[in-house]
């Protein structure tokens, strides 16, 4: 962009004119990229790799029946894993918070023990932790301690993590530095700083949070018993085993019931502890 | 009162004498960091029955030299005498007992916030406590009778158990006060109390500050913009302007030409 | 040295009763709670510290060195490939579909609070709360397995996802140009254009941008249930039993998949700068 002298309106309005014209042409070719990809997307998935006969064969319609085909016999025995589900979930969230501790401490700028290299190490671990999907940490676990629910729970801790650790030590990062400044002027020692003047600005927010990552493992306890976590996952993989359409229905509509509830009582947990 | 005294060593017993004692002696401290001067080459005596008032504008160093007294900030030189000791050369050990001699009472009141306002009050005793007692909180029978005894003085006493976020700036500002009084201290370090109060409640807050620093033949040293309220309550002004000591003396004293001084401005 | 001319005060406990119980019971009784769940769920908290040494065991015999040449193959390559078409379809179907839901959702601008709102609030719960893992069954049972059910299941997900995320940022939106366009005589459309999109374009791009981080996480996976893409690769794997495979594949995720969110991070500072 060359400075020029502006003799009239008209040369004024030109340069903008075309200004405008390049950033219509930026827009344009963004736009025309996505649409492409959006194309070549939909050839390679719709066209090239759909069982067409079976979208529009008959089978489709009487697949959607027999799923409608609710078979309520399942439901007894879903108590027993809706009951293992939440308690997976929510001692994995509690493990997550005792794992957390050290990641967000690390992960904290202000209070990190060696600097940056400590720093990076502990944001590092956050983001692996959330950039692996809980079915991957489920089979990673798997692999390592056998099926059950152990397996499960030490994916959703591992999984948890990543959002627990983060949001301590932003709280940390963003504590208040005046009740610290009164402790000292009244002689507490460092230990006694943390406890009165850092903790009760802290642990407001991770409880707060912490609820709302137990709803979120309720709904990632259900799919790990899928690859042998335990919990109604596991229910459903059998009914899938079996093919039991109508079983499969009901599981996933009992696995709905049990996120509303969880989702019921995170809300008024939440309004409880702010 | 000018022999030299090893830090930490007792005082001799002296007679006694109708004489104010001199409580906090100041002399040329300097601070600051880096290449950056804050204060330069300051020096006062603060006797026990005194209310000092430090004035200036902003910047002058005024929170700074408050800080210095309990050591919030390391000066780079210069002497700070409490209790016979020399504040500036004790060691960090040793600063939890002289700090815990000296109340603070804040600008912003420092309080803890989700606490009530008798955690609050008690978290003054802190400094005398052991660890595991502060961790589960058992103050004793005494220090509680004390917080309710402070609390009834500040006007207090219907608050007790109210979270400290849910009181108005009066009164936070007099929960810092018994906070700070709970400590049984010797001399108080007050920065800026009123700052953040609206006028009224800024001359009952001085007033309960000085009244019960006077029952408890205690002194304050106490930042404070306004040059009025200053006036009205204290027996000694300092002027500070750029970190130097530009005036002391009683209020009276203070006229037109010492506060040109000061502010470096046209005083009307 | 207490200055005593004051009559003695009342006493003051810690305990008040019943929100002392109350606190304390809730405390204890959530202590209880965790011992019997840990008896209930069998987990034997003496044999933990043992199990991460076999776990360290099992994982360095079998599953290492990963055979990175399984990883390498062309049909992994490809696989890769559909994965990201996967992602990105699934991404701009759902956000497309997202775009007008979150506008129905957001209280301060939903058109009829009485019908419209809940049913759009409901959708987007429906879509959040069914893992998507579940959404990709349901698919592959109806469809068949391939690449389409996959994409079907992430669209559902992005749906709930971004949705939830776009209402938040129109709900947290300034009232005043609303306002001001409401005054002109502008209908709720133009309202939304003119009025809500500039103040929420930052915050939408950013979100669509995370989405597809999200998505394509998902994408890696779903293949795992039928799905196509990488994930059907690992599925191929793990049903070989062929650890030493399963372990390339699941490292190979594992880079891709963070290498995408830095991508993705650098993205959205950069896009929110430059439209800011």
């Amino acid at each position: 962009m060359s400075a020029v002298a502006y003799d009239t309106l008209d040369a004024r309005a030109a340069v903008l004119a075309s200004d405008k014209q390049r950033a219509r042409r930026v827009r344009f070719t963004v736009y025309a990229a996505v649409l492409f990809l959006v194309a070549w997307s939909i050839k390679v998935i719709v066209v090239d790799d759909t069982d067409w006969k079976r979208l529009f064969g008959a089978s489709l319609l009487a697949t959607i029946q027999q799923f409608l085909d609710v078979d309520m016999s399942v439901v007894k025995d879903l108590w027993e894993p809706a009951l293992d589900t939440v308690l997976m979930a929510t001692i994995a969230t509690l493990a997550g918070l005792v794992l957390s501790i050290p990641v967000a401490w690390l992960g904290a700028a202000n209070i990190t023990p060696l600097g940056k290299s400590s720093y990076m190490v502990g944001r590092f671990l956050m983001t692996m932790s959330r950039s692996v999907h809980e079915i991957v940490w489920g089979l990673i676990f798997v692999s390592a301690v056998g099926l059950g629910t152990l397996a499960g729970i030490l994916a959703m801790a591992v999984r948890s993590i990543g959002f627990i650790s983060k949001t301590i030590a932003e709280a940390i990062e963003d504590v208040d530095p005046k009740p610290i400044e009164a402790m000292r002027a009244v002689g507490c020692t460092r230990f006694q700083i943390l406890i009165f003047a850092i903790l009760p600005q802290i642990v407001p927010v991770f409880v707060g949070n912490m609820i709302f990552e137990w709803d979120i493992n309720i709904r990632r306890s259900t799919v790990l018993g899928l690859v042998g976590a335990g919990g109604l996952g596991l229910v459903l993989f059998r009914q899938m085993a079996m093919s039991n359409y109508g079983g499969i229905t009901t599981v996933i509509l009992a696995i709905l019931v049990l996120i509303i509830f969880g989702e019921v009582v995170s809300h008024f947990a939440r309004k409880a502890v702010i | 009162m000018q022999a030299e005294r090893v830090p930490g060593a007792p005082r001799a017993p002296q007679a006694a004498s109708i004489a104010a004692k001199p409580v906090l002696q100041v002399r040329n401290l300097r601070a600051g960091y880096g290449d950056k001067e804050i204060l330069r080459d300051v020096s006062f005596t603060l006797n026990d029955d005194d209310f000092f008032a430090i004035i200036g504008p902003s910047g002058a160093g005024k929170s700074t030299l408050i800080r210095c007294v309990n050591r919030l900030v390391d000066p780079k030189g210069g002497e700070v005498i409490f209790d016979s000791v020399d504040l500036v050369k004790a060691p960090q050990k040793s600063l939890r007992n002289l700090r815990r001699n000296i109340g603070m009472i804040f600008q912003e009141f420092n309080l803890i916030e989700r606490m009530s306002v008798m955690d609050n009050v008690l978290s003054g005793r802190l400094g005398y406590m052991g660890t595991l007692r502060s961790v589960f909180r058992l103050y004793s029978k005494q220090d509680i009778r004390q917080a309710l005894i402070l609390l009834d003085r500040v006007g207090l006493s219907e608050h007790v158990n109210k979270r400290v976020d849910r009181l108005s700036g009066g009164q936070r500002q007099r929960v810092g006060i018994a906070r700070a009084l709970i400590q049984n201290p010797k001399m108080l370090l007050v920065d800026e109390p009123t700052s953040a109060l609206d006028p009224k409640i800024a001359r009952e807050v001085m007033g309960l500050i000085r009244e019960m620093a006077r029952e408890r033949k205690i002194p304050v040293l106490c930042n404070i913009h306004d040059v009025d309220l200053a006036c009205a309550f204290c027996t000694r002004v300092i002027g500070l302007q750029d970190g130097v000591k530009k005036f002391e003396g009683p209020p009276d004293k203070l006229d037109k030409q010492a506060l040109h001084d000061i502010y470096a401005m046209e005083v009307l | 040295m207490t200055v005593e001319t004051l009559p003695a005060p009342l006493a003051w406990s810690r305990f008040r009763f019943p929100q002392s119980l109350y606190k304390y019971g809730a405390l204890l009784g959530s202590l209880v709670f965790v011992a019997w769940a840990l008896d209930h769920l069998q987990i034997p908290l003496d044999r933990l510290p043992g199990m991460l040494g076999r776990m360290w065991d099992t994982l360095s015999l079998r599953y290492y060195p990963p055979n990175v040449g399984h990883v390498l193959k062309p049909e992994y390559g490809h696989s890769l490939l559909e994965t990201l078409q996967m992602s990105y379809l699934a991404t701009v179907l759902g956000l497309a579909v997202a775009v007008p839901l979150a506008w129905f959702a957001a209280s301060n601008m939903t058109p009829s609070k009485r019908f419209v709102y809940p049913v759009a609030r409901l959708i987007i719960m429906a879509c959040r709360s069914v893992h998507e893992m579940i959404w990709t069954i349901l698919a592959v049972s109806l469809l068949g397995f391939g690449l389409l059910p996959g994409t079907l299941a992430l669209t559902l997900y992005c749906i709930g996802f971004a949705g939830k995320l776009f209402s938040e940022a129109v709900e947290a939106v300034r009232p005043g140009p609303i306002e001001a366009m409401r005054a002109t005589g502008a209908n709720l459309f133009q309202v939304f254009i003119f009025a809500v999109l500039p103040q929420v374009r930052v915050a939408w791009t950013g979100i669509s941008i995370y989405s597809w981080d999200v998505v394509f996480r998902a994408a890696t996976v779903v293949g795992f249930f039928g799905a196509g893409g990488m994930g059907w690769y690992l599925r191929e794997s793990v049903q070989r039993v062929a650890s030493r495979d399963v372990a390339a594949i699941l490292l190979s995720i594992i880079a891709i998949v963070v290498i995408c969110e830095l991508f993705s991070a650098w993205l959205r500072t950069r896009i929110s700068r430059a439209i800011a």
